[in-house]
């Protein structure tokens, strides 16, 4: 494991106080904590950073030493220059709070001012006096940390909160989307897709996008929360931004929403790929599908849906996944029903029929699919999405004529 | 270490394949020099096209004129694909089971599309190696898939010429070292010989 990455992290944090630290002997610490002791990489990070500064007597440096308020602590900071690790002084607007996730915590929400937005968690036992959406608080001695590469605020026993006024208006400023990173972000963004829900306390689940990109979105079941409609444009502020398997999710349950009249023509969505199908990947063909209303998941051979088990009375369905490739890039492709029927020339009755009648069953119905597109020349429109192109339509390539010519004079020009 | 399994899981999850290049059997089996990408076991190997190319996955059409079969205890298929500028050799053994059903069910001639893995084979240490691929998936196409390839062979294979004259990619400066008698303007007159095979 390479420590020299976070080793020149914590030097250089030391080095704003103006400390010099060899970050070899940082390097030896963390290796002793992280190799010998099985520490957590972040706690390996945070615990010789306190250690160093009680070493070097900086005490806005750790998170344990409480009190120390010297070294600029009480200044006003704007939230977009926090960095992790800080003790920080900010003044801000309370914009949303959400149910804390445990009885160690009193409130937890965002709070934001004219640079952006936190997430803050204020513990049950720092006594900090109860904050309400809208108010604007001055907030002492606060510790920015950091959990899964997103920053948040920590109101403890040592940080002081105060009630102030303050008259400007919070005006949030809203980012493409394809510049959002884990946190809390503000977008402007139209509705491209809802997905049906995976889970009871979900209200809604789908696709935003804009022009710069898409994010997949979720709003769970609260009072007072209300779906999105499909097609609209919304300005969502402070919702906030999580990362799950390197992907971006947005939750809008802290947001405020408000519905647009523009339109936004959104990108990373339709795109046009011209290639071969080099690949037709297994759980092509004919499928079985959960019956259950919403849920509609593929069945096992056994007609077992991971969620609602056995499931005789099963819909079959047609999909075909695999890999579409020009040479230079391999795009991975989901083909819906509409799509195979008209691809292949097989239509879903067809596909029953086979798969009903044949010895080999379903297996018959994806032999017979590739052996019908496998290595063909395909134009696919559709949407990318998590590096997958959703198809709407998949036409076959036709010889032309006129690019033959092209071609011609082209390789028989002057080299 | 159970960290370490988990991050490579992650990886997976956004997993890129490989591209399959689109080059004429006369550029193929010039190809001499071939190279592993990292350390790992699984690292992808490639061959390098003498036009400058890295190449883990070719994917080609042309016609199946012959297939054997060989071997006792380990059954493999060989064959050979034809373009309109040479033969491809191609091989599916035990260890792709479904490639090699696939190749064993077709009768030569036949139109094939082929997705494999290319690869250097040498008898022995000092022979010239011969280039070979190994087949991922082989399917029987019409005359109109053929000629769609050779165009869009044809235009990547241009493609890479004219990079090849000005780039400074590593692997085109790897390519004028390792292929230093190779100039690419036969690679130009094969596309066109190719290309003019084709009836207009």
């Amino acid at each position: 494991m390479d420590f020299s990455e976070t080793a020149d992290r914590i030097s250089r944090k030391f080095q704003k106080s103006g400390q010099t630290i060899d970050p070899k002997k940082i390097e030896g610490k963390l290796r002793r904590l992280i190799e010998e002791f099985g520490v957590q990489p972040s706690e390996a990070e945070r615990s010789v950073t306190n250690d160093l500064a009680k070493e070097f007597n900086i005490p806005q440096m750790g998170s344990g030493g409480g009190g120390g308020k010297s070294g600029g602590a009480t200044e006003p900071k704007k939230i977009a220059d926090m960095s992790p690790e800080e003790w920080v002084t900010l003044e801000g607007k309370v914009v949303a709070l959400s149910t804390p996730a445990s009885p160690a915590i009193a409130q937890s929400g965002i709070i934001a001012d004219d640079s952006g937005g936190i997430r803050f968690v204020a513990w049950a036992k720092s006594n900090a006096p109860a904050m309400t959406v809208d108010s604007w608080y001055h907030i002492e001695s606060a510790v920015v940390d950091e959990f899964k590469g997103v920053a948040s605020l920590k109101i403890h026993s040592g940080t002081t909160v105060k009630e102030c006024v303050t008259d400007g208006a919070l005006v949030p400023s809203t980012v493409p989307v394809v510049n959002l990173h884990p946190g809390v972000g503000s977008v402007r963004a139209k509705v491209i897709q809802e997905w049906d829900t995976t889970h009871e306390r979900m209200l809604q689940s789908g696709i935003l996008g804009d022009e710069t990109g898409t994010i997949k979105f979720v709003i769970w079941k609260e009072a007072g929360k209300e779906k999105l409609v499909v097609g609209s444009v919304y300005n969502i502020f402070y919702a906030m931004v999580d990362e799950y398997n390197g992907k971006l999710s947005l939750n809008l349950n802290t947001a405020t929403i408000m519905q647009d009249d523009g339109d936004i023509l959104v990108s990373g969505g339709n795109v046009a790929v011209r290639g071969a199908l080099v690949h037709i990947a297994p759980g092509s063909g004919i499928i079985k599908r959960c019956p259950v209303e919403g849920c509609n998941r593929a069945l096992s051979r056994q007609n077992y849906c991971p969620v609602h088990e056995i499931q005789p009375k099963f819909i079959y369905d047609l999909r075909i996944k695999g890999w579409l490739d020009d040479g230079e890039k391999t795009h991975n492709i989901l083909l819906q029903r509409d799509v195979v029927e008209s691809l292949t020339g097989i239509t879903l009755d067809a596909a029953k029929e086979i798969a009903e009648n044949n010895p080999l069953g379903m297996d018959e119905v994806f032999l017979q699919m590739r052996e019908k597109v496998l290595g063909r020349y395909v134009t696919c429109h559709g949407r990318e999405i998590d590096n997958r192109l959703l198809v709407n339509t998949c036409e076959r390539l036709t010889f032309e004529s006129g690019e033959h010519a092209a071609l011609l004079n082209r390789a028989g020009g002057a080299s | 270490m159970s960290t370490n399994a988990r991050e490579i899981g992650r990886k997976d999850g956004s997993f890129e394949r490989e591209p399959a290049r689109r080059v004429f059997a006369s550029e193929l089996r010039e190809c001499r020099y071939d190279f592993k990408e990292g350390t790992d076991e699984k690292s992808p190997t490639f061959v390098l096209l003498p036009t400058g190319e890295r190449c883990n996955r070719v994917f080609i059409v042309g016609t199946l004129t012959e297939k054997q079969r060989q071997g006792d205890q380990n059954i493999f298929y060989r064959g050979r694909v034809v373009d309109p500028t040479g033969t491809f050799f191609i091989m599916a053994g035990s260890y792709q089971p479904e490639a090699m059903q696939q190749l064993a069910k077709i009768e030569a001639p036949a139109f094939v599309a082929v997705i494999g893995k290319p690869g250097l084979y040498r008898k022995d240490e000092a022979s010239t190696p011969m280039v070979s691929v190994r087949v991922e998936s082989i399917n029987v196409v019409d005359k109109d898939t053929r000629d769609l390839w050779v165009l869009d062979t044809a235009a990547r294979t241009l493609d890479r010429i004219d990079i090849f004259k000005t780039s400074t990619e590593p692997d085109v400066i790897k390519a004028k070292e390792v292929y230093p008698s190779i100039d690419p303007a036969v690679f130009r007159r094969a596309a066109y010989d190719a290309l003019a095979q084709i009836k207009m």
